[in-house]
């Protein structure tokens, strides 16, 4: 009896240590300087500006994530490539913006596999079932442009991957109402926000 | 029973896939949603926008195949057809107007000749018909203005705004043509509006 108690105890726990979920990093680099040219403006009098819009380069911002490194006193003990290589899960990334002013609309994208997994090969690729599907990344809305919200309470999935990745790159493009006043830049915040989760 | 049971698995069914097609959102302002395996950060982003000004006359009064064919010929140059006073009533002016540093614009109208000796043309701003489509501050010119080839203002200072493209969008023209002497316009006559 107790030795059946000890494998329920075992196996109860090697189920919660395999169904945590790790805790990564987001890094987010590059900085969105987009500029207007005659050629994106409205040509045909009457029209919105947002009838037109311009588009950033496909790298303006570069998104990574990665899993911490597990640090037991002082010491590694797991790097984040060998973290990354023990343990996939699905990660979704939403995204939405603030202090952008009225009739600025602002979309973005990714395209499918975008970005490097990390490691390059990992142990869950050579899985003959892999849980959570192959490590690689799926763009929402097919890949096309998405109007990313300027309320965080309703930020929107933009894409999600499994896996550690790295270098994902973002597009965006930008449609201003005229409303909007030339002149002076527009600034705001980009905020992506990843949620990982076990399946 | 058997119908109900039916138009019941419809509704799931459309509510099912109108869930399925909407975009998935979250409440990002809530740590809990990310604390756990996830993160966030944000950067800081600049979009530098151009001004525009662009304006139009829909449909052009002067070119073949437009005007209300009622009124006057439609080609410049060509004499008007009656004595009396004619009206143009179908004209509307669109315009784009993006701001520079919140400087307001003006519009101006004149003409590129002389109007000939005889002849009055005048146009007026039909006030309270701005259209049905687009969004911007009105501040026509109340009355009528003679034309000549010195600029008149036609809309006084305005902040950014679109009209809507198009007949039945933006200001809406009213021409009176005054020839008594059926005096011909010369060939390259134009009315010309300026968004400045």
């Amino acid at each position: 009896m107790k030795k059946y108690t000890l494998i329920t105890i075992f196996l109860i726990n090697t189920y919660l240590s395999f169904g945590q979920i790790l805790p990564g990093t987001l890094d987010v680099s590059g900085f969105p300087n987009i500029s207007q040219t005659i050629n994106d403006l409205v040509s045909e009098a009457g029209l919105d500006d947002t009838s037109v819009g311009f588009e950033s380069n496909f790298d303006t911002n570069l998104i990574t994530f990665t899993l911490d490194p597990t640090i037991l006193m002082g010491i590694t003990a797991a790097s984040t490539e060998q973290n990354c290589d023990a343990n996939v899960f699905r990660y979704s990334v939403y995204m939405y913006t603030s202090y952008v002013p009225d009739g600025f609309i602002i979309e973005a994208k990714t395209t499918f596999d975008s970005g490097f997994g990390l490691p390059a090969v990992s142990t869950y690729d050579t899985l003959p079932i892999q849980p959570l599907g192959p490590r690689g990344l799926t763009p929402e809305n097919g890949g096309n442009y998405i109007t990313i919200p300027r309320d965080g309470a309703s930020a929107i999935k933009v894409f999600e991957f499994v896996g550690c990745r790295e270098d994902i790159p973002i597009q965006f493009r930008i449609k201003p109402s005229v409303k909007v006043v030339g002149g002076n830049p527009v600034n705001f915040d980009v905020y992506y926000t990843v949620v990982g989760s076990l399946n | 029973m058997k119908y109900t049971f039916k138009y019941l698995i419809l509704v799931v069914f459309v509510i099912t896939t109108y869930n399925n097609f909407a975009q998935e959102t979250i409440n990002a302002y809530d740590p809990n949603s990310f604390i756990l395996g996830g993160d966030q950060k944000s950067v800081p982003a600049t979009v530098n926008l151009l001004p525009v000004a662009i304006i139009d006359v829909e449909p052009d009064p002067f070119s073949a195949n437009t005007g209300s064919g009622t009124v006057i010929s439609a080609e410049a140059g060509l004499p008007v057809t009656s004595g009396a006073a004619a009206d143009l009533d179908n004209i509307w002016l669109n315009f784009t107007q993006r701001s520079n540093n919140y400087q307001p614009s003006r519009i101006y109208v004149s003409t590129n000749q002389p109007v000939p000796a005889g002849m009055t043309i005048k146009v007026e701003i039909e006030i309270g018909n701005y259209g049905v489509e687009g969004d911007f501050p009105a501040n026509p010119r109340y009355g009528q203005i003679t034309l000549s080839q010195a600029e008149e203002i036609i809309v006084y200072d305005f902040a950014s705004g679109y009209t809507g493209d198009g007949v039945n969008n933006g200001y809406h023209l009213i021409y009176t043509i005054e020839n008594p002497g059926s005096v011909s316009l010369p060939d390259g006559f134009e009315v010309q509006y300026r968004i400045k």
